[in-house]
């Protein structure tokens, strides 16, 4: 499985088509969002938007991966793998790839907003800060979950048109981002302002988004070991 | 190996393109098959290599499988020796043993040199030489040829009998397509043919194969 992911990974990698996602992440979080954040101002409204800006790119990267391989390559990597392990690979690749730029994402907003002090002390607020870093890392992992499950569902093997595929995958990440009975939007929403009506518990929406990554990275699968040529 | 009942259709609403073949590949057999275009030569192959499951039926008992699809992409973003070792490495190789796999390989087709070259820029032979030292990597166990040596130069053709001849004296299986009727003709191979999206055995005697040589029977000395 690491040989398989490794082979995967470099593929993306070598094909430079994780760049096109690292930009749009990159003009998410680092730019537009939360122009209006303060450094100061606590860490959760910029830690919202590291993790929602996953649920795109995500989906961006997991596409990338999906149509990077010719359909040759992946039968000759299947016969030494297995085409049930090679495909969930393929999708563990851009996953690990987001985790990367979420990681990055959380690092930033800790430096650009900086960490809870004390008013009088100036102390750093240990306990705010792990809480408000674990919920952050949480609801990132919750939506770059979101968007891999969309990804997986609406692109090749299962869609393969490319205009169904891309309409779809855009319009499911717009639906999961402003959907309040969605994972990723309940995942923001918990961390991102005070006062705002939680939808679901972070770990509801946990549990919801791993139960979608493993029904549609399933269906991925069985339709790349038995659909596929 | 065995097939049991083996069907296969690329969609619900899909016609069958092989049918309730049951077929054993024992250690050390040649299986060829045949067929005209598009009779299921490929989809078999595909089958047998474990790169596609059965709609319908099992494959049971699949040694490590090295398979050379019928056309190798170009287009990865590795050099040759990358590439390899990736496959390799998948087939659980590491370290020296990889390298002296990958370096044994090539040498046996005559395309050391590939070893750095961009598979991007490989003309078709030299990319069809990575394509069979890939599904060689694996050593002795299952080799599935889908036209492997189309592209190929006069040399790596005859290495590539070569190799087949003695994958099968060491115990392995050899199960491959080739439109030139005469391939491999000097070893003992059990013939199936593929029509209507089932197979039937070929008896030796009834040498009815060669499918782009005008689909009729061919004499012997013809070849």
């Amino acid at each position: 499985m690491i040989a398989l992911s490794r082979y995967e990974l470099s593929l993306l990698f070598r094909s430079y088509r994780w760049i096109a996602p690292a930009v749009l992440y990159a003009l998410g979080v680092f730019g537009l969002g939360g122009a209006r954040l303060r450094h100061g101002g606590g860490l959760g409204p910029g830690l919202a938007w590291s993790a929602l800006m996953l649920v795109p790119v995500e989906a961006w990267l997991t596409r990338s991966m999906l149509t990077a391989e010719p359909a040759a390559a992946r039968a000759c990597v299947a016969a030494a793998g297995g085409p049930r392990r090679t495909q969930v690979a393929a999708l563990i690749a851009p996953t690990v790839v987001g985790a990367a730029f979420g990681l990055a994402g959380v690092i930033w907003q800790v430096f650009r907003l900086g960490v809870p002090r004390s008013a009088g002390t100036n102390a750093i607020r240990v306990g705010e800060l792990f809480s408000d870093l674990g919920g952050g890392l949480a609801a990132g992992l919750i939506c770059l979950l979101v968007g891999s499950a969309i990804a997986a569902l609406l692109n090749p093997p299962v869609i393969r048109r490319p205009a169904t595929a891309v309409l779809g995958t855009t319009g499911a990440v717009v639906l999961a981002l402003a959907w309040n009975g969605s994972p990723a939007n309940a995942a923001v929403r918990s961390i991102g302002y005070a006062g705002q009506e939680r939808t679901w518990p972070a770990g509801v929406a946990m549990v919801a988004a791993l139960g979608l990554v493993a029904a549609t990275w399933t269906l991925s699968t069985q339709v790349a070991a038995r659909r596929d040529g | 190996m065995r097939l049991e009942s083996v069907g296969k259709r690329y969609g619900f609403t899909l016609p069958w393109v092989i049918r309730d073949v049951s077929l054993e590949i024992p250690a050390g057999a040649l299986v060829r098959f045949e067929g005209r275009n598009g009779s299921g030569k490929s989809t078999v192959l595909r089958v047998i290599a474990g790169v596609s499951e059965p709609s319908r039926g099992i494959v049971t008992g699949r040694p490590a499988t090295g398979y050379v699809p019928e056309r190798f992409p170009p287009a990865l973003p590795f050099a040759a020796r990358h590439y390899l070792s990736h496959i390799g490495r998948v087939h659980g190789l590491t370290g020296t043993a990889l390298a002296s796999a990958i370096d044994a390989c090539l040498d046996r087709l005559g395309g050391r040199e590939l070893a750095g070259v961009p598979l991007r820029h490989m003309s078709k032979g030299m990319s069809q030489k990575v394509a069979v030292a890939q599904a060689l990597l694996p050593g002795t166990g299952l080799l599935v040829l889908d036209e492997a040596w189309t592209g190929l130069d006069a040399e790596a053709k005859a290495a590539l009998d070569e190799v087949v001849a003695e994958r099968l004296a060491e115990g392995g299986s050899v199960v491959f397509v080739d439109h030139e009727p005469g391939r491999l003709a000097h070893l003992e191979a059990e013939r199936w043919r593929l029509d209507d999206a089932h197979a039937s055995r070929v008896q030796t005697d009834d040498r009815a194969g060669g499918e782009c040589a005008g689909g009729g029977p061919e004499p012997e000395d013809a070849r």
